[in-house]
């Protein structure tokens, strides 16, 4: 069993198997990136798709149904993306997030990155580690070396405290990705729970480690 | 220096001349030109067709009127506009003259 699609292909109805109905749309959007900075882009996917209604039409008059094997057929006779010299088509690829602005609901994710406190790697505040986020930088250290190299300066250490007090500590999951600039979506954020999760097992195991060694050394007393 | 861009530039050229050429006998239909490619090998799949005619199109070359056709949608049907006449001239010229050039060039190559 297989849900269907309803579409309009350069101006013609079809019905389509879901999957092939996903497969195309990947089809036409890879072919459409690539077309996107020619002349006439518009125009060309135009003749594409209508030539694909065309070719359709042929082979769907039994069931009227689209499917799989008929868009293979079809896309043999088109050509795939890398035979236009285009990418190849990738099924997981996830359609890059524009930039959008968090809206109101909350709920939209964006890419970019967002300053904040590094929890995880911090010696007083987490400002460096999280200036050593937001550059990109690999090692916080430079950026600690650079803020002591300002104290003796003449500056002092105020640009720090200033810091300390108004950036925010990155305290969820999609604080600390947004800190790194990845985009907060389901899977980034299980990653990043999941590594947490790991460290802490890590830190308890070694815990109970020291905790059995002491013990160990005080039963030899 | 790759082999496969010196044989996809050489092979541009000449797709244009063989597009032009095959248009000129008569009116065509991209699925009829595209036949007559595969025969000679210069191009494999429809989709590298319609970007290409849709660049002659836009330099006045070609120009097309729908037909309708007995099924599914109608179809563009390309033929040569004045332009196109005159540059096709131009080309099968060029082609001639370099046809002769390249096969004075690799007589020894293509003797051996």
């Amino acid at each position: 069993m297989n849900k269907i699609v309803n579409i309009n292909l350069g101006g013609y109805p079809f019905t389509i198997d879901e999957d092939a109905y996903a497969y195309l749309q990947k089809y036409l959007k890879t072919i459409k990136r690539h077309f996107s900075d020619s002349e006439g882009c518009e125009e060309i996917l135009y003749d594409i798709e209508v030539r694909m209604a065309e070719l359709f039409q042929d082979r769907v008059k039994g069931s009227g149904i689209v499917n799989m094997k008929n868009l293979d057929e079809v896309i043999k006779i088109l050509g795939k993306p890398e035979d236009f010299g285009a990418d190849p088509i990738d099924m997981d690829r996830e359609e890059p997030v524009r930039q959008r602005r968090r809206t109101d609901h909350g709920h939209t994710v964006r890419t970019g990155k967002k300053l904040f406190r590094n929890p995880e790697d911090k010696i007083l505040g987490g400002v460096a580690g999280g200036l050593a986020a937001y550059f990109g930088i690999n090692d916080a250290v430079w950026v600690r070396i650079a803020f002591v190299v300002l104290s003796f300066s003449g500056i002092g250490i105020l640009p720090y405290i200033i810091l300390w007090i108004i950036v925010p500590e990155a305290k969820s999951a999609g604080d600390k990705l947004e800190m790194r600039g990845e985009p907060v979506n389901v899977n980034n954020i299980a990653r990043t729970v999941e590594s947490e999760l790991s460290e802490l097992s890590e830190r308890l195991t070694e815990m109970t480690k020291d905790f059995g060694k002491e013990f160990k050394s005080k039963k030899k007393f | 220096m790759k082999l496969e861009n010196t044989v996809a530039q050489m092979r541009r050229g000449i797709l244009e001349l063989c597009v032009l050429s095959i248009i000129s006998d008569e009116e065509a239909y991209p699925s009829d030109i595209i036949e007559k490619l595969k025969a000679s090998e210069l191009i494999v799949v429809e989709g590298t067709l319609y970007p290409l005619l849709n660049r002659l199109k836009n330099a006045n070359l070609l120009q097309y009127r729908w037909k309708e056709s007995k099924s599914g949608p109608p179809r563009k049907y390309y033929q040569l506009t004045k332009e196109g006449e005159e540059f096709l001239a131009g080309l099968v010229e060029t082609w001639q003259q370099l046809n002769h050039a390249v096969n004075q060039s690799t007589k020894k190559l293509q003797e051996k």
